[in-house]
Order: structure tokens, then C-alpha cells, then sequence
């Protein structure tokens, strides 16, 4: 189940940020993405380590964790997506079609004109298709 | 034939890579492992067959990777294979033993944090037949010890940085693997109470599934007081309350409730409905109220040992706290959860090598925010200086990159270590910083409570003004809209927005606002000042300042800077369009509007003469002045009138008319537009003029009657002389000063310069000279005005005397008058006058004079006390006449006689002539004659000088002849015959002027040679 997915700006502030558990802990989902850009800025400022990824927007596993998994995902502009998932055993390219899937969200919604560049997304329409996505995600991985 | 088995196979390879091993080829023996750890991880899963896994012993809590004499192989030996438990750690042992001979502490490091990981899964999969939390208890000790070991073996600076990072890495994982698992103990004997429920810790323990052991240990029997004083702990734990009254529901640390996983796991209770409640899965299904309603439940009273009953949370603990110690062999780690102090102690070394590890990482943010957790611990010994100083990076990491929900968790704990430490200005710029989170983050009653913190503080006695930024609370732009326009030097009042983010609304004692120049850095910053107190509401307010005369150029909002009780805020936010966002992360990306363009100068009125040509001088006179003006009102303007010398302003009233559109519609139908036009008379006061208020807007003519005084009496010319009088005489200059403008700041100069002339120029000419030396004068007058003059009479007269003109007064016929002169031409009047002597007689004309003052010349103005009898007023024009008298009257004649025709040669005699000859009777008899020569180039022979005696009658002759010698070849000035004693006047030369002859040179066979 995916529990949060974030976008995070190129000066890894959120964008958008939103969890899908029931309980109103949020924070802490804020807390594993926030965190989960140490990695990410590891992989960038490090070409060497992500050797044959390096022109691959899909950062692929973050964060080896024993109970949630975090993968990420960057952009072209720097925009990373982050994507918390409690499921153990997630196939590599469910990831990458949901991630594929959700940056195009993404650019629909910024290419929407009254969105302020490097501002929060606000889109609501851009929420429900994310919520699509994520539980799609749920299905696909299900099935 | 020998049947493959593991066992057999293990003896091979092990016995090859002990020998590599003795050999010192570390390598090669670490390969021996790393095939071996390979082939049991696929004979021992595909066996399929059920097989022992081990860890049941007493001491196997304790991790014994890195120990692999831990048990003798023998006892692992189970059937044709090893037992996973001790063998996969054995097998670590000796690689992780390899490893360190050939030093490298970093793989070991990060070889063991994987093999921990999936040991750890593997021992979930073997959690009910284990003991009770064997798992956490054995991650912690794994981690220990490989943390400890891999420290020991690692030597700064030994390896490439990158590879030291990761290392650091490794270690800040291990430590905050063992640190989450070692929380996970200490919250089932039942220090959760102690727990921090921050993100972090929320983040890691509530997607951490509670242990799952086969049946849930039960509570010893004789462990009654155990429980009473878990129940005291339970109740003396009050939750943390937030500060400013922060409410929050707080953060889970437990998967799911404690006191319903574990009464369902007990073996003997019959879950009922409370098994239907929970799905078991993963889902943080917690609510904080329902961990307050444990606790209720848990109340002391209906104490009775049951088994069949649920356990009450107190008893969950203490049976924990029981299982554990069974489970734990090692002595510190029992040590540590023996009592609250000695938990967090352990707590604390964990989180700080965490810490200290992820900051040598390039995981900076782990770090970070794992100084929180130890500025929480700090906080609550006292230590606030600390905390202080952990919450203030934690803070800056996450205003730094805008993750306000973050922040809004933990500025309050920093705000409040400030208020503790007394460091005003920290406090206040946490408040305002807290003021300034996204309003959802807070309630209105907690904003409330910041901006109450921060009036109370501003207000108090604080020893010195704390300056504060205020950027992100109070911003403030312009109004929308263009900009305000000014003119150069026009004071004007500026209105702009500030966004107040207080929640209330806030009193200012001051306010000022700077303004910059765009594009003009050097000229500093204006500073508009409201000394006046503000209450801002929260949200837009409207203020306006008043805005002292600028410089041109444009400019924009620069800094907000004010006070608020002692206070001294600042507020640099640029200007924006649009109402303050929620996140004013990165909003200095906006263009900057400019707020106030102040004009270059420019003509803002224009004074002008309103006449082109000349104005009759000596004669009271109109004179027009055009105010034109240009987009700019006049309203209260002044003029100062100033006159040149020469030049005298008549006491009538001055008068003012509008002026409508191009004149040239006026000529027309003068009439009845005139009457339309406004008119106003106006008094002149102190050299001042008070313009009204209807030639504000619209051009308008000034008419000021003046005089040009002059007291030269004209002078006539005769006719041969050319010569004009200069312009100059008759320009006079009036300074004019207009100031107007909204305070009179304005003032335009301008000198105006008028020209005044004499209605007439005068030639005269005598026309024929009778033989009884009455001469017949003819007067030509020039009308020098742009106005018809009419002539009535004219007549001679002398200065000082009365006039002998012969017969009659010289006057024309009266029947000549009245003679009009059309503007600029030229009339001519016969005077047959007899005088002896001409000179100073006066020519006198009486004259009338019809013009418009538009134009230029007009009927000079009436003087009020004057008989109006209707008539025109007759004008005098008087002038000099001049008489030329003959110049030249020669009465002798030189010439220079032609030379002998054979040409001159140099050094060649030659004879120069000169004739003279009497033209008229002379008296004088004797001549004295000169002859002047250049010596360089001739050479005389005689007499220059002498005396020659001529006949006095008329046609009288005599030659002057001298002897030279020509010394120069070239063109040359013959000698001259000079008489110095006759006046040039009476000498009539032939040739008239100097002339040359050509003297050639010497002939080719003269000696005489000239140096060239």
C-alpha cells in the first residue's frame, strides 16, 4: 500500500505532499520524505556511485528499510518524487509505470497557467488524479 | 560413492580457505566463504525440508557474528547441514574476521548492516518458535557489537573520502537501526511515556510491527507490586504539554494499541469482538484517544490476577519487562532497561552516535534531525543551552528548504528553550517566525497566543530596542494600479499595502518606509516616515504616507522598518502584486513594481510674449504675456514681476484674459469671442500678481501696462548714410518669476525682452540747394511700428530757440495732413528751409497712432486722470535731423609720371617724376614735398625733402623729378611723393593708392652679383 507520495522542488522543498493512511500522522510521512532526500542528493552529488543510472529520472530503492520501502524518482528540473509504500515486495516496474504515470500528472499540472512556478501545487483536480494513480498502484500490485 | 552433502562440502572449502587463510592469502580464503555463505543459502532454502532453525539456547540473544568460535561447529551439525541460526552467523564470523586482516572495517560495516537486515528477517519468520523478542534483543546486540567492532578496526583518512562518508553512513545506520529496536524494548516495559512522539521517532516505530510471539507472555504471579508501580509510572506520566498551549494530536510510536495486540496474541483469551476490531495488518489504526482510554482502563482497583481477563496495560509491561529478562542474556543491555535512568542513557549514546555518524555522512538531514531527539532529552534535564542550540539547527534545516509542517513541530521548543534562557531577541524572532507559518499549521487561539508573547515582550522592559525581521509576517507593496506620477520636485502622498500576518490587530508606534531608485543605486534611500501609531488589522491595510519632493527617476518599496514598543522590527519583502502567499518561499523571484515615477523636469508652464514687433517707447504701453500651461495646473500661482532699467510698470491694474484656442480664430468675429473669453482685472502688489483660480488650467494673456522710458532724443540720418540704429537701444527686459505648484514649490523663470522703437526713422536728404542758400529738404519717415500712424502735423524747430526759417515755418501745406503711414513703409515730407546753421534743428511731428496691442504698437494707454474726451490723444515725435557735409575737397593734384619705356633693371639710373597742380585758388605759394622710399630696395639720389614754390592761380604746374636706383628685381612700391603740409582731404593723388613697378635684374654681363 502506498502509504505518501511527495513532490519535492529542485531546492527540495515540498511542492506536494500527501499521505494515504487513515491515521493523522502525516508528519511522519513528512519526516521519511524530508529524510529520504539525504539519499537522493547522495545519488546526484555522486555520479560515480549511480554510475550506468546516471541519465535515468528513476532513482529506483531509497531507503532499505525493514518496514516501508521509499523510492524516488527526478526529474529534468530537479523535481524529485517521492513514493513511501509499506508493500514488502514491490515489482521494479510497477514503480516505474507509477511514477512514469504521476509525472505526467505532475506536468499537466504545473503547465496549468495559474500555477506559480516552484510554489506548493494546489491543483485539486491534480490530487484526485493522484489518488487515482496511488490506488491503481494498490490494484496492479494486488492482481 | 560419497553422497554430496553440505556438511562435506563445508569441511572441503573451509579446510582450503584455512590453509589460504595460513598462507596469509586473506582473499582467496574470503572467497572460500563467500561460496560457501552462497551454496547454503540455496541448499538450505530448496531442501524443502523442515528443518531446525536454532537460537533457542541460552546466550543466543546475543549476536554472534562477529564471534565465530562462538559454539563448536558440532553442536550445529543438523542432519546433513548446519543449523541457520548459528551457522549463517558463523559463516559472517569468519568473513567479517577476513575482512578486518585485510582492512577493510567498511565493508564489514556495510556486509553486516545487510546481513543484519536479513537476518533480522529471517528471524521474524522464526518469531513464535523464539523467544519473546528475541529479534530486537539480537539486532541490538548485532548492531552493538559490529559498530563496536568496525570503529575499532576504522582509521580515519585510510580510504578515499567518499567511501569514509559511506562508512559513516554505515555506522549512522547501525546505530539507528539498534537505537530504533532498542525503543521498541524500552516502550514494552513501558517507557513509552519517555519517548519523544516526534516525526522521527513516530516514522520508525509506528510502521514497526509489534513483536509476534505464539502466545503473549502472561504476568508472573507474585508480581502484584510490579504492577502497582507500572500504574504509578502510567499515572504520573502526564503527556508533555506543548507550549503556548500548543494543541496537537500527538504523533503515534505503536503500530497499533498495545493492550489489543497483546490481549489477542494471549493464547487463553477469547479474542471476541476485539478480534474483529483490528485488521492485524500494518495499518496505524491508532487514535491518541484510544491510548487515553487504555489508560483509564488500566485504573488501579479491580485488581485481580486473572487469566481470562484482558490485561491491563500496567500488567502487559511488568509481563514484558518479565519475558525480556528471560530473553536478554547480555548484562548491559539488561542493565539499560532496568531503569528509567539507565534507559536514557543508553537511549542517549545511541542517538548521539547516530548523530555524530550521519553528520561525517553525506546524510546531513538524519543528523540533523536526530539532534532534535537529543535537544529533547537535553530540554527536559534542564539543559536548555543545548537544546537551544539542536533545535536552532533543526529549525534552520527546515525553514531552510520550506518544510513549514516540520517546522511548526519543533519551533515551539525552540521558541520556548529561548524564553527559558532569557535571549529576547531569539524568543521574539521564533515567535514571529512562528506567526509567520502557514496559518493552517496553527490555530487562531495559538497565533494568538505568539502575537500576545510578542506585544507582552515588546512592551517589556527589555534593556535594549531588539531589532527583528518581520519580512515573512508584514509585507507590503503598492497599491495596484500605475504607479504615482510627480513632477520634479512635487511633494505628494503615497498610499501602500501591508499585509499584516498577526493574527489580531497590532499597534505600531512608528513606521517608516524607504524608497530605492530603480537603476540609480548611488543616490541612497528615501526614507518616508509616519511618526503617527498604526494599528494594522490582520490581513490588507491601507496606509499613506506623506511623500516630500523626490528626485526624478522611479522608484520602488524598499525597506519597512518600524517600531513596536521597544521593538525595532524590519521588514525587507519586496513588493508583490498580489496578497501574501501562505509560503513566501522563493517569492523574491517576482518582478519588483515600480510605486512611484517622479518625472524628469520638464517645462511645466511656458511664459511668452504675446507681441512680435516693436512698441512705441517713451509711451505708456500694453504689453502681453502669455501663460500657457503645459498638463500642470496653476492653481495659487504668483507671478513676480521684475522690471529691467529702463522700463516702468504704470500703475493701472493689470489685465487678464483667457485665451482661447490658436488666435487666428479670434480675428475673425473678434467680438463676439471676446466676449466669451474671461476677464479679470488684478492688482499688482509688491511687484506680485495672484493669478485666479480660472486660468489654472487654461492659457491665459497677461496684459501689464508699462513704459519704456528713454531720454535720448532721437536722431535722424541723412540719406547717404546707411548706417541703421542698433536694436539694443530700444530693448528693455522684464523678469518674470512663476511660482506655483501644490506648496509653491514650483518657479519658472523667464526674462522677457521687449523691443521699443520710435513710431518714425527719419532720412533726410537735401534735394536741391538754391542759389540763396534755401535748401529744399526732403524728410523721409520710416514707420518702424506694426501700426497704422497717422501724421497731423510736422514742423522744424531748434533747441533752445525759435527757429529763423526763412519764409514761413518751413511747414508743408496743411492740406497735406493728415497723411497716413501704413505699418513699415515710408513717407516722404518737403521742408523748403533757409538756415545758416543746420545743426541742431529738431524735426517735430504730431501724431496718431491706431495698432492693436496684440501686434505690437498701440494708442498708448489712457491714463485714467486724463480728459477722456472721447479723441484720440494726439502723440509729438521728435528727432534730430543730420545734415552731411561734402568730405572731400581736393585743391591740389599729384601725378606719378609714366616711366621711360625701356624697363628698370637693377642698378639702372632712373628718373622719377611727379607733376603738381593747383585745382583751385590756394593761398599757399610754398609746397613742401617728401619723397618716401623703401632703402632696401631703392636707392635716391637728390633731395627728399624740400620746398617748392607754386603759383597760387588756379591750373598752375610743376614736375618734382629725383634720381634712383632701383637695388631689388621684382615687382616693387615705386618712391612716394608725400606733402605733409596740405590735408590729405585736398590732395587728389593719380594713381589714387600705392601701386608697384616691375624692376628687372641686372643684365647677364654685369660683375654686379646679389647674393640669392
Amino acid at each position: 500500500m502506498i502509504v505518501c507520495v511527495a513532490v519535492v522542488g529542485h531546492q527540495n522543498n515540498p511542492l506536494y505532499i500527501q499521505s494515504f493512511t487513515e491515521a493523522d500522522d502525516a508528519l511522519k510521512l513528512h519526516h521519511v520524505v524530508h529524510c529520504s532526500l539525504d539519499v537522493v542528493d547522495e545519488r546526484v552529488n555522486n555520479p560515480k556511485k549511480s554510475g550506468p543510472m546516471l541519465n535515468e529520472t528513476y532513482l529506483g530503492l531509497l531507503y532499505p528499510t525493514e518496514n516501508y520501502k521509499v523510492y524516488g524518482y527526478l526529474t529534468n528540473t530537479k523535481v524529485k518524487f517521492i513514493l513511501v509504500t509499506t508493500d514488502l515486495d514491490v515489482k521494479d516496474a510497477d514503480v516505474r509505470n507509477f511514477f512514469r504515470r504521476f509525472h505526467a500528472a505532475y506536468v499537466d499540472a504545473v503547465s496549468n497557467p495559474f500555477h506559480v512556478p516552484g510554489k506548493k501545487i494546489t491543483s485539486r483536480t491534480f490530487a484526485e488524479r493522484v489518488s487515482t494513480i496511488v490506488k491503481a498502484f494498490g490494484l496492479s500490485s494486488a492482481g | 560413492m560419497p553422497v554430496w552433502n553440505f556438511c562435506n562440502f563445508f569441511i572441503l572449502k573451509e579446510s582450503l580457505a584455512f590453509i589460504f587463510e595460513m598462507a596469509q592469502l586473506h582473499e582467496d580464503a574470503l572467497r572460500e566463504y563467500d561460496e560457501l555463505e552462497l551454496c547454503y543459502s540455496e541448499t538450505v532454502n530448496v531442501a524443502g525440508k523442515q528443518r531446525d532453525f536454532g537460537g533457542v539456547e541460552r546466550g543466543d540473544d546475543q549476536a554472534a557474528l562477529l564471534n565465530p568460535g562462538n559454539k563448536p561447529l558440532t553442536q550445529i551439525v543438523q542432519d546433513d547441514s548446519f543449523r541457520e541460526f548459528e551457522f549463517r552467523q558463523y559463516l559472517f564470523g569468519c568473513q567479517a574476521k577476513l575482512l578486518f586482516k585485510l582492512n577493510r572495517p567498511y565493508e564489514v560495516a556495510s556486509r553486516g548492516y545487510s546481513f543484519i537486515i536479513s537476518f533480522s528477517k529471517a528471524l521474524a519468520l522464526y518469531e513464535s518458535i523464539l523467544p519473546f523478542c528475541m529479534r530486537e534483543v539480537w539486532v541490538v546486540t548485532a548492531c552493538l557489537a559490529l559498530i563496536n567492532a568496525t570503529s575499532s578496526h576504522y582509521k580515519d583518512g585510510l580510504v578515499a573520502p567518499d567511501v569514509e562518508k559511506e562508512f559513516y553512513r554505515l555506522e549512522g545506520d547501525l546505530y539507528s537501526l539498534c537505537r530504533l529496536k532498542f525503543m521498541r524494548l524500552a516502550y514494552l516495559v513501558g517507557y513509552g511515556t519517555h519517548l519523544e512522539r516526534s516525526p522521527v521517532n513516530s516514522a520508525s516505530l509506528s510502521m514497526l510491527p509489534w513483536p509476534k510471539p505464539a502466545v503473549w507472555p502472561s504476568i508472573p504471579p507474585d508480581a502484584s507490586s510490579e504492577v502497582l508501580a507500572k500504574e504509578k509510572m502510567i499515572l504520573q506520566a502526564s503527556p508533555r504539554a506543548k507550549h503556548f498551549g500548543i494543541q496537537r494530536k500527538q504523533l503515534p510510536l505503536e503500530p497499533s494499541v498495545l493492550l489489543r495486540e497483546a490481549n489477542r496474541r494471549r493464547a487463553s483469551l477469547s479474542a471476541g469482538n476485539m478480534h474483529e476490531i483490528f485488521d492485524g495488518g500494518m495499518s496505524p489504526s491508532n487514535k491518541s484517544h484510544a491510548a487515553a482510554m487504555s489508560r483509564t482502563n488500566s485504573s488501579p482497583g479491580n485488581f485481580e490476577s486473572s487469566i481470562d481477563r484482558p490485561m491491563r496495560l500496567a500488567e502487559i509491561y511488568v509481563a514484558a519487562e518479565h519475558a525480556l529478562r528471560n530473553t536478554i542474556s547480555n548484562p548491559d543491555l539488561l542493565k539499560s532497561l532496568s531503569s528509567l535512568e539507565e534507559f536514557e542513557q543508553k537511549y542517549m549514546e545511541l542517538t548521539k552516535g547516530a548523530a555524530d555518524n550521519y553528520h561525517h555522512s553525506w546524510w546531513k538531514r538524519h543528523g540533523v534531525v536526530l539532534d532534535g531527539e537529543i535537544a529533547a532529552v537535553s530540554f527536559r534535564h534542564g539543559n536548555f543551552d543545548l537544546a537551544a542550540k539542536s533545535y536552532e539547527k533543526v529549525c534552520a534545516l527546515y525553514a531552510g528548504e520550506g518544510w513549514h509542517d516540520l517546522l511548526a513541530e519543533v519551533l515551539p521548543n525552540l521558541a520556548e528553550c529561548q524564553k527559558i534562557l532569557n535571549d529576547e531577541a531569539g524568543y521574539l524572532s521564533s515567535c514571529v517566525r512562528l506567526l509567520s507559518l502557514g496559518k493552517g499549521l496553527f490555530l487562531t487561539k495559538e497565533r494568538q497566543a505568539f502575537q500576545s508573547e510578542v506585544v507582552r515582550l515588546a512592551h517589556s522592559e527589555m534593556k535594549q530596542p531588539v531589532p527583528l525581521d518581520v519580512s515573512s509576517l508584514i509585507t507590503f507593496s503598492g497599491n495596484a494600479g500605475p504607479p504615482v506620477k510627480l513632477c520634479d520636485g512635487d511633494p505628494g502622498t503615497l498610499s501602500v499595502t501591508v499585509w499584516s500576518g498577526f493574527p489580531d490587530d497590532i499597534t505600531l508606534d512608528s513606521l517608516n518606509l524607504t524608497l530605492m531608485a530603480t537603476f540609480n543605486t548611488d543616490d541612497g534611500v528615501k526614507a518616508l516616515k509616519s511618526s503617527t501609531a498604526i494599528v494594522l488589522k490582520p490581513g490588507k491595510n491601507t496606509i499613506t504616507l506623506p511623500l516630500p519632493p523626490q528626485k526624478p527617476g522611479s522608484y520602488v518599496l524598499g525597506v519597512l522598518t518600524g517600531q513596536i514598543g521597544k521593538l525595532k522590527f524590519r521588514s525587507h519583502s519586496f513588493s508583490k502584486g498580489g496578497p501574501a502567499d501562505s509560503d513566501d518561499f522563493m517569492s523574491y523571484e517576482k518582478p519588483v513594481k515600480p510605486i512611484l515615477k517622479v518625472f524628469n523636469p520638464r517645462p511645466l508652464v511656458d511664459l511668452a510674449a504675446a507681441i512680435s514687433s516693436a512698441l512705441l517707447i517713451n509711451e505708456p504701453q500694453w504689453i502681453g504675456i502669455i501663460v500657457k500651461p503645459i498638463d500642470y495646473s496653476l492653481k495659487g500661482a504668483v507671478l513676480h514681476i521684475d522690471t529691467g532699467p529702463g522700463l516702468k510698470i504704470e500703475s493701472h491694474g493689470i489685465e487678464m484674459e483667457g485665451r482661447t484656442k490658436p488666435i487666428e480664430n479670434t480675428v475673425a468675429e473678434n467680438g463676439s469671442l471676446t466676449e466669451k473669453k474671461k476677464f479679470e482685472l488684478l492688482k499688482l502688489e509688491n511687484g506680485r500678481v495672484v493669478f485666479p483660480d480660472w486660468a489654472s488650467e487654461t492659457d491665459s494673456v497677461l496684459w501689464i501696462p508699462i513704459r519704456a522710458i528713454s531720454d535720448q532724443l532721437p536722431k535722424g540720418s541723412s540719406s547717404g548714410d546707411s548706417q541703421k540704429r542698433s536694436i539694443v537701444d530700444g530693448m528693455r527686459t522684464i523678469a518674470l518669476k512663476l511660482e506655483f505648484g501644490v506648496s509653491h514649490n514650483q518657479i519658472f523663470d523667464r526674462t522677457i525682452a521687449v523691443h521699443f522703437t520710435d513710431p518714425f526713422h527719419v532720412t533726410t536728404r537735401v534735394a536741391d540747394k538754391c542759389n540763396d542758400g534755401t535748401l529744399l529738404l526732403q524728410v523721409t519717415l520710416h514707420s518702424q511700428v506694426n501700426a497704422m500712424l497717422t501724421i497731423y502735423d510736422a514742423w522744424l524747430d531748434r533747441q533752445g530757440g525759435v527757429v529763423h526759417m526763412g519764409k514761413g515755418d518751413g511747414r508743408p501745406t496743411s492740406g497735406f495732413f493728415p497723411l497716413i503711414i501704413s505699418p513699415t513703409t515710408r513717407a516722404g515730407i518737403l521742408f523748403s528751409v533757409c538756415m545758416e546753421n543746420m545743426a541742431d534743428t529738431i524735426l517735430n511731428i504730431k501724431y496718431g497712432i491706431s495698432g492693436d496691442r496684440t501686434t505690437g504698437a498701440h494708442p498708448p494707454v489712457l491714463v485714467e486722470s486724463a480728459e477722456s474726451d472721447g479723441t484720440k490723444q494726439d502723440l509729438i515725435f521728435r528727432s534730430a535731423l543730420i545734415f552731411q557735409r561734402p568730405v572731400l575737397d581736393p585743391c591740389l593734384a599729384v601725378g606719378f609720371l609714366p616711366l621711360p619705356s625701356s624697363s628698370l633693371r637693377v642698378g639702372q639710373l632712373v628718373t622719377m617724376k611727379w607733376r603738381i597742380e593747383r585745382l583751385k585758388n590756394f593761398e599757399q605759394d610754398e609746397i613742401l614735398y617728401e619723397v618716401n622710399a623703401n632703402t632696401l630696395n631703392w636707392m635716391i639720389a637728390g633731395l627728399k625733402r624740400g620746398h617748392v614754390s607754386l603759383s597760387p592761380e588756379q591750373g598752375s604746374r610743376i614736375v618734382i623729378s629725383i634720381l634712383c636706383v632701383p637695388l631689388v628685381a621684382g615687382y616693387v612700391h615705386p618712391p612716394q611723393l608725400g606733402l605733409p603740409n596740405i590735408k590729405e582731404a585736398s590732395i587728389s593723388c593719380n594713381p589714387a593708392g600705392p601701386h608697384l613697378v616691375c624692376v628687372l635684374p641686372p643684365a647677364l654681363s654685369s660683375s654686379f652679383c646679389i647674393p640669392a
